[in-house]
């Protein structure tokens, strides 16, 4: 489902990404660890083409982007509309209602009529549990339900893959739990995800796998028991003993 | 009567200013608006009092200089830069104030003054003694001014295009436009007939470009500009016979009557020595109707009323509010050429490929750096005489306005873009958005939302700064105000009747901005 080749960026003389290489199954879930400045969120903005990586290739379902060469922006849209994303800080649109925001891709990307796509949005509200809050602008609505909406809207672009990008970090650890709830629900139906965290709890929770970041480079790779467990790297052990 | 200079009138107690000790709570700020208009009321009472001084002939002679005001955009013949020489100044005024100190066995100075306020400027009293400026000698002016006996004898001319063979008199010109020079005995001429669209100037040389290119039918003039500018010019004629004759004559402060005595008395001196005609036949101006100022005799003075505008309130409010109407469509179009140029132009510097975007930062900058009255002349005179382009001063005035708040308006809207937080752009991307769906959808309603304080803030402004184009014959409020002030005399209530339709304006716009504004905000919440 997601393969990257030999990935490539570097900020003057710093090496962010060293030729990473990643491959995973459709409906693996799959978590990034490491520390603050690793590169890890720079890989995944790299993949939907929020950062334009220096080398590489990637490839998400059937869009394979070449990255050495500049590159077309259909294509990149084309490899964006496979990936979802989820930001950190929610992004949702202030001046849309929760709905709104679920409606705008849909409507103004696909071109699909309103009709059609606002029983699914209603529909993806209510699997974030936020059927209630559908009128609701972003200001009005705490972060941990900001965060779901932000979910519905990347989910009702029907990716092939979801890239979440510290999803519970910007959260107080009380409002965690109902996002960290939603992304168990979405690994267990078989959604693709490659997500980024310092949330243990959460990686523990949904990885299939576990890929620990170090200077530019994936240095160990496992299931969450083998990695968070039974750290082999002495990075890993050092990090997680903090 | 003689007095000292600490003699400005007595300033009133304190007590009328402050309010009693028993009032001074916070509540006062209710009553703030009404200490400020009493101030004004006060200092306004104070200027318009002239204050008493010594005897001005006194000042004159021990001065040994009589300093005359007029303005030097008049143009030929009355006071001029010679083509091959634009640091003098020659003319038959100059000629005659000469003259007319050197009777008086004084030397003379020239001092510059806008010609609309030469009689305000002279009642005040300080930068010069006298006013020789072409001055008619009507009632009008004699109520705002003593009147020296006359010293050249003027007709009213017609001028029309040489082509334009049918028009012989102003019975010809129904309902077309007809350029005069502001505050002038034509234009009061005119607006006793009023049966022609008046077009109102601030200079004797522009109403005949305009005539030229086809903008006026016609001009209605003093004789000595229409004799100066029809020579040699074979697009213009004159339409009939001078008519309705009149005086020039020297203005002296209200009350100076010695002044006005010895001046009297120098010009009939001038008149009888001939010297007059030495002068008015160096200029060509000398006619058989010159001869009218040797029999002229002091009529019976009539002592006309200073009017009050805020008394006749019924007459004047409604001319204001005519003028008014210019102001609002000239504004509302401005700003509405400005909003739409202004959002593309803002688009383009920031988003533009770029020769593009240069092309933006150079429109902005120039029209931000240059100012907007030199903008006003480009296209209403230069485009004209250039490109052929006879744009009318309502399209003139709408695009001049328009094109120079754009730059403004263009910067607002950038600094809203630039205040959208990145992670907007990126999440819009992130959904598979194209850029330019992604600017109208999430960036653009966002950014006008944060730009919209400031553009109301420019709306406000573009009311007040419309009076500019009054440089271009479209009367608007200001130069309405100015038209009738100087009529009256009376700048004080008019001003407070102006003052009042301006603020119900742009108070009008600022509530309206209020309420789009918290519609938004509710929208945000």
């Amino acid at each position: 489902m997601i393969t990257v080749e030999k990935l490539s960026k570097a900020y003057g003389d710093h090496r962010v990404l060293d030729a990473v290489d990643h491959r995973q199954e459709r409906s693996e879930s799959v978590v990034l660890i490491g520390p603050s400045g690793c590169g890890k969120s720079t890989f995944l903005r790299c993949l939907n083409q929020l950062e334009t990586p220096d080398a590489g290739r990637v490839t998400i379902d059937d869009v394979t982007v070449d990255c050495a060469r500049p590159v077309e922006r259909e294509l990149q849209r084309q490899l964006r509309l496979r990936a979802g994303m989820v930001f950190q800080q929610f992004h949702l649109f202030p001046h849309r209602t929760a709905l709104e925001n679920i409606l705008e891709g849909p409507m103004h990307v696909l071109g699909r009529p309103r009709s059609e796509v606002e029983p699914e949005a209603l529909d993806l509200l209510a699997r974030v549990g936020l059927s209630d809050r559908a009128g609701h602008r972003p200001s009005q609505l705490s972060g941990g339900q900001q965060q779901r909406v932000a979910i519905a809207r990347a989910l009702a672009m029907k990716p092939r893959a979801l890239l979440l990008d510290e999803p519970t970090s910007a959260l107080d650890p009380e409002l965690r739990e109902e996002v960290r709830d939603v992304l168990r629900r979405l690994a267990d139906e078989g959604m693709t995800m490659l997500l980024v965290t310092h949330d243990l709890q959460l990686a523990r929770d949904v990885a299939d796998r576990i890929l620990f970041f170090h200077g530019g480079h994936i240095v160990e790779s496992g299931t969450p028991d083998e990695v968070l467990d039974h750290p082999q790297h002495p990075r890993t052990q050092e990090f997680l003993g903090q | 009567m003689r007095t000292g200079p600490d003699s400005v009138g007595p300033l009133p107690p304190a007590g009328v200013v402050s309010s009693p000790p028993e009032d001074r709570r916070p509540t006062t700020s209710s009553s703030t608006p009404w200490l400020v208009l009493l101030l004004w009321l006060v200092a306004g009472g104070m200027i318009g009092r002239s204050p008493l001084r010594a005897d001005l002939w006194d000042d004159v002679r021990s001065r040994g200089v009589l300093r005359w005001g007029d303005d030097a955009e008049g143009g030929a013949p009355y006071l001029f830069h010679p083509e091959d020489d634009p640091t003098k100044l020659v003319g038959f005024e100059v000629d005659f104030a000469a003259a007319l100190a050197t009777r008086l066995e004084i030397r003379d100075q020239f001092v510059q003054n806008n010609w609309d306020m030469l009689l305000p400027a002279l009642r005040q009293g300080g930068s010069f003694d006298i006013v020789i400026a072409g001055l008619e000698r009507t009632p009008e002016n004699l109520a705002k001014a003593d009147l020296s006996r006359p010293y050249f004898v003027f007709a009213q001319q017609l001028v029309v295009r040489a082509a334009d063979t049918g028009i012989r008199s102003l019975d010809d010109l129904r309902g077309r436009p007809v350029g005069v020079l502001s505050a002038t005995a034509s234009h009061r001429l005119l607006e006793r007939r009023g049966t022609v669209e008046i077009r109102v100037y601030q200079d004797n040389v522009n109403y005949f470009r305009d005539l030229e290119v086809g903008r006026l039918d016609a001009v209605l003039t003093d004789t000595p500009i229409a004799q100066v500018n029809l020579a040699g010019n074979e697009k213009l004629r004159a339409a009939g016979p001078p008519f309705e004759p009149g005086y020039y004559a020297v203005a002296v402060p209200p009350g100076e009557t010695n002044l006005l005595a010895r001046i009297d008395q120098a010009i009939l001196g001038l008149t009888t020595n001939g010297t007059l005609q030495q002068i008015y036949t160096r200029y060509g101006l000398w006619g058989a109707e010159q001869e009218g100022l040797r029999k002229w005799t002091a009529p019976a003075q009539v002592i006309r009323r200073q009017r009050s505008a805020l008394r006749e309130w019924k007459t004047y409010l409604p001319m204001l509010l005519r003028a008014a109407v210019t102001t609002v469509w000239v504004t509302c179009g401005g700003m509405t050429l400005a909003v739409i140029w202004g959002l593309a132009l803002a688009i383009v510097k920031q988003y533009g490929p770029a020769p593009l975007r240069w092309s933006a930062t150079a429109y902005i900058e120039v029209f931000r750096g240059t100012p907007l009255l030199l903008q006003i002349y480009f296209i209403y005179f230069g485009l004209a005489q250039q490109l052929g382009l006879k744009l009318s001063a309502g399209l003139a005035a709408v695009l001049a306005l328009g094109l120079n708040y754009a730059a403004t308006e263009a910067e607002n809207y950038r600094a809203g873009l630039l205040a959208v937080p990145r992670g907007q752009m990126e999440a819009a991307l992130a959904l598979g958005m194209k850029r330019r769906v992604a600017l109208r959808r999430v960036l653009l309603p966002q950014a006008l939302r944060i730009s919209l304080p400031s553009v109301t803030n420019d709306f406000i402004a573009m009311f007040k700064d419309s009076s500019i184009v009054s440089v271009i014959a479209l009367v608007e409020l200001t130069k309405e105000y100015q038209i009738r002030a100087i009529d009256t005399g009376d700048y004080l209530g008019l001003g407070l009747l102006t003052a009042g339709i301006y603020f119900a304006m742009s108070w009008t716009a600022s509530l309206g901005a209020r309420r789009l504004e918290r519609f938004l905000q509710h929208d945000h919440r």
